[in-house]
């Protein structure tokens, strides 16, 4: 086990029973999370007809409800942090499948983005945020294998989300559509209900349950308005070194990291491929993807990776920026299947151990506080990163400088990420072994104590005699 | 450019023999034919005139291949004109001095248009100029007798590529948009809604309330508003050019709000079920869980007691064998 904070829980998580039907929960929560915004592009070119607006109005309906899920991450953090788990989930499933319902009565494409786009992007991010942290609650040593199986739950999705939404388009339109997928998202209240909030044990850690940034409190002693705000966030994880390299790691990470996946198919159709056999490269990319993350959780959890994670990790994101590196250098059909074999396991294995890593490194009582800060600060790159690549491919009329970019950032990431988790570990090692020296001191001196109290009531005792 | 691509071989598949060999060779020098496409309204002039016609008149090249492999060149013809269809075929073995060709159109031989072509530096050049009115429009191929080479070239009006074979679904009370796109820009659009058999145009200024037509040069919409049940069934556009109209249809079906309803009010019962079934199984689990979490915390407290227990007692013993000492 790594010398972090994973061990502060103050409890021992169960590690199965119905940590698994959390597990489902979870799977459900985070599929619907991810794949939803992205399987409404089937209904775009519809609704553009009925506005009459260009395509890249509609498309900011998926890219407001990407931003507000992301966004939303500090919110549903703090909601969590009062009210655990299961209400949110619920709140944010009734919000999402309201908001679904209303925008299929929409009469403009301003009721879309408020019903589709905010709304439903906060419902997303009341389902995503609590879906992982209770993961961490209720497993500790099958974690990875945990995320993995949760995290999962995205390609699965957006496999059957993209023809179920096309059948419905195809026999209701899309207000009828709207108005049934609201009726599915309502599911999320069903992956809630399973999130029951852990039984622990009543004594002094109820008390670290409801406050556990109290011992952030302890450390930093904030004033004024910090510190009122840390009643509701964690802030002093911004003075977190682990939290830091993570946030500063994965900010470069995401630049780079969804662009792949949006061109494979204009990539492919560019390189003479016709339109089916393009759009096969992105179904055997989702299918690798759905298999290599809970692969990745089980690798993860041997107990030769475990301790080193953080190398894991990084390992998978600079095996993703070379993947993109290596992609302008194939030319035919063939490569292009090999490449979508890679990137969907580079993918996968980065996407699973995404959450798994800052669970690793705050430990799971700050989880729910570091997960929002962190999605909030990497919404920029997450939105900026498409747009930027669309740039650099129209600005060279050439999808391999746009590759080039990514699989550098990606690179630059992950040779980041080795390099402050490998100080970080022997920073943490030190940290422990003073930590050690100390308490043997403090033992040592309380035991001189009680030797020096021993001895004084002996001599009372003989000075009665 | 659509005749080059389909020129070139896909590979050499086929067993060596003289025959391969001519078609390899045709297929290279088809890779190298280019074509000319010229389109004139009637108004300017072009590169190749025939020396009897005073209009002017379109020229379209293809060179044949042999042994049966067809090669279909597709022209759009938006006015009646003259049109000169001109089939070249070179590398033939042992260069006879002339062949023999005529033309099909619809695959049945055009009467009298056998004529025999001399060589001329290895090629073999057959032409023939058309009058195409609206009833001309068709498949017209040249045959060469001999090795039965031939170019099938299609004349028709522009037809509209991206049909919508799925139905168009909209709702009582609400507006649908319906699109037609073509290449080529016609003189005007129609749209007609087809009864039976019957087709009926839609007239504007007629129902104002009812229709709204934007006519945008290349496409045309048709908005319905405030639709009824009455008005599902097939919509045609019609592009209307100096030849001939080209049509599209697409089938509108309206539907009552109670149509998505019924699959939304099953899905939400599904989900009150399931939400209900698992608030159950935890109220009927928690009897022993509550137990066992009590026992849980007894067991904490008291381990935690034992631990400073134990501390006190080793603390005892070290005392009573100080004083033992």
């Amino acid at each position: 086990m790594p010398p972090s904070a994973s061990t502060n829980l103050g409890y021992t998580p169960p590690d199965g029973g119905w940590g698994w039907a959390v597990v489902f929960g979870s799977f459900i929560s985070i599929g619907f999370s991810y794949a939803f915004p992205k399987s409404l592009t089937i209904y775009f070119k519809e609704i553009q007809e009925y506005f009459s607006i260009s395509y890249s109005q509609i498309a900011w309906v998926s890219s407001i409800m990407l931003a507000t899920m992301y966004a939303g991450g500090p919110v549903s953090s703090i909601l969590v942090n009062r009210y655990g788990s299961r209400p949110v989930v619920i709140a944010g499933g009734l919000m999402v499948g309201v908001a679904m319902v209303t925008a299929s009565f929409g009469t403009s494409i301003l009721h879309l983005y408020l019903c589709v786009g905010v709304i439903g992007g906060f419902g997303l991010a009341f389902n995503l945020q609590p879906a992982l942290t209770i993961i961490g609650k209720y497993f500790l040593v099958k974690r990875p294998m945990a995320n993995g199986i949760a995290m999962a739950g995205s390609p699965v999705f957006l496999s059957t989300l993209a023809p179920v939404n096309q059948f419905l388009f195809d026999q209701f339109g899309w207000r009828g559509s709207f108005f049934i997928l609201g009726g599915v998202l309502f599911n999320c209240c069903v992956a809630g209900s399973l999130m029951r909030p852990i039984k622990i044990p009543v004594s002094k850690t109820t008390e670290d349950n409801i406050s556990p940034q109290t011992a952030g409190q302890d450390e930093s002693k904030p004033s004024g308005c910090s510190s009122k705000l840390n009643q509701f966030i964690d802030i002093s994880l911004f003075k977190h070194r682990g939290f830091l390299i993570y946030l500063v790691g994965n900010v470069l990470m995401f630049f780079g990291f969804f662009a792949p996946v949006v061109f494979l198919a204009p990539y492919a159709k560019h390189q003479g491929v016709d339109e089916y056999s393009a759009a096969f490269l992105l179904s055997i990319f989702a299918l690798v993807d759905m298999f290599a993350r809970p692969g990745t959780g089980l690798v993860a959890n041997t107990k030769w990776i475990r301790p080193k994670i953080q190398y894991f990790f990084s390992f998978a994101v600079t095996y993703n920026g070379l993947c993109h590196l290596m992609c302008p250098l194939l030319p035919g059909y063939i490569d292009l299947v090999v490449y979508a074999v890679l990137f969907g396991l580079a993918f996968g294995m980065v996407c699973a151990l995404l959450f798994e890593v800052l669970m690793d490194l705050v430990g799971a009582q700050r989880f729910s506080s570091a997960v929002g800060l962190a999605t909030i600060i990497e919404c920029g790159p997450v939105l900026l990163g498409p747009p930027i690549s669309g740039l650099l491919v129209d600005i060279f009329m050439d999808y391999k400088y746009m590759y080039f970019a990514c699989g550098m950032m990606m690179l630059a990431g992950g040779v980041f990420l080795f390099i402050m988790n490998y100080y970080n570990y022997r920073w943490l090692k030190k940290e422990e072994k003073q930590r050690n020296a100390e308490e043997l001191q403090i033992f040592s001196t309380k035991e001189l104590a009680a030797i020096d109290e021993e001895i004084k009531l002996s001599i009372e005792e003989k000075l009665k005699d | 450019m659509a005749a080059v691509r389909r020129g070139c071989p896909c590979g050499p598949a086929s067993p060596q023999s003289s025959s391969t060999t001519l078609q390899a060779d045709m297929a290279k020098y088809m890779a190298k034919t280019v074509l000319l496409l010229l389109f004139c309204q009637g108004i300017h002039a072009d590169t190749t005139t025939s020396p009897e016609s005073d209009p002017v008149v379109t020229t379209r090249k293809a060179a044949p291949k042999g042994q049966g492999q067809v090669i279909i060149e597709e022209l759009a013809i938006l006015t009646p004109q003259y049109i000169e269809l001109l089939c070249n075929l070179t590398d033939i073995p042992n260069n006879p001095p002339y062949m023999t060709g005529y033309w099909t159109k619809d695959g049945k031989e055009i009467e009298n248009s056998e004529e025999t072509i001399n060589r001329n530096n290895a090629q073999y050049i057959l032409k023939k100029t058309f009058s195409i009115q609206a009833r001309d429009l068709g498949n017209y191929s040249c045959v060469f007798r001999e090795n039965d080479a031939r170019v099938t070239f299609v004349l028709q009006v522009p037809v509209m590529k991206d049909k919508r074979d799925k139905p168009v679904v909209s709702y009582i009370g609400d507006s649908v948009v319906l699109v037609c796109k073509l290449k080529h820009m016609p003189n005007t659009w129609n749209w007609y809604k087809a009864n039976n058999t019957e087709k009926e145009l839609i007239n504007v200024t007629a129902d104002p309330l009812k229709y709204k037509i934007l006519l945008n040069g290349n496409e045309t919409k048709l908005t319905v508003l405030n639709l009824t049940e009455a008005q599902s069934g097939k919509y045609i556009c019609s592009a209307e050019f100096d030849i001939k109209a080209s049509e599209s249809q697409v089938e509108l079906k309206v539907l009552s709000y109670t149509e998505p309803l019924k699959p939304f009010v099953a899905i939400v019962a599904e989900v009150l079920l399931l939400v209900t079934l698992i608030c159950l199984w935890e109220k009927c689990s928690k009897p022993k869980h509550s137990s066992s979490t009590a026992d849980d915390v007894y067991s904490e407290q008291t381990s935690k007691l034992t631990h400073d227990e134990s501390n006190g007692v080793e603390n005892n013993t070290t005392r009573q064998r100080k004083l033992e000492h």
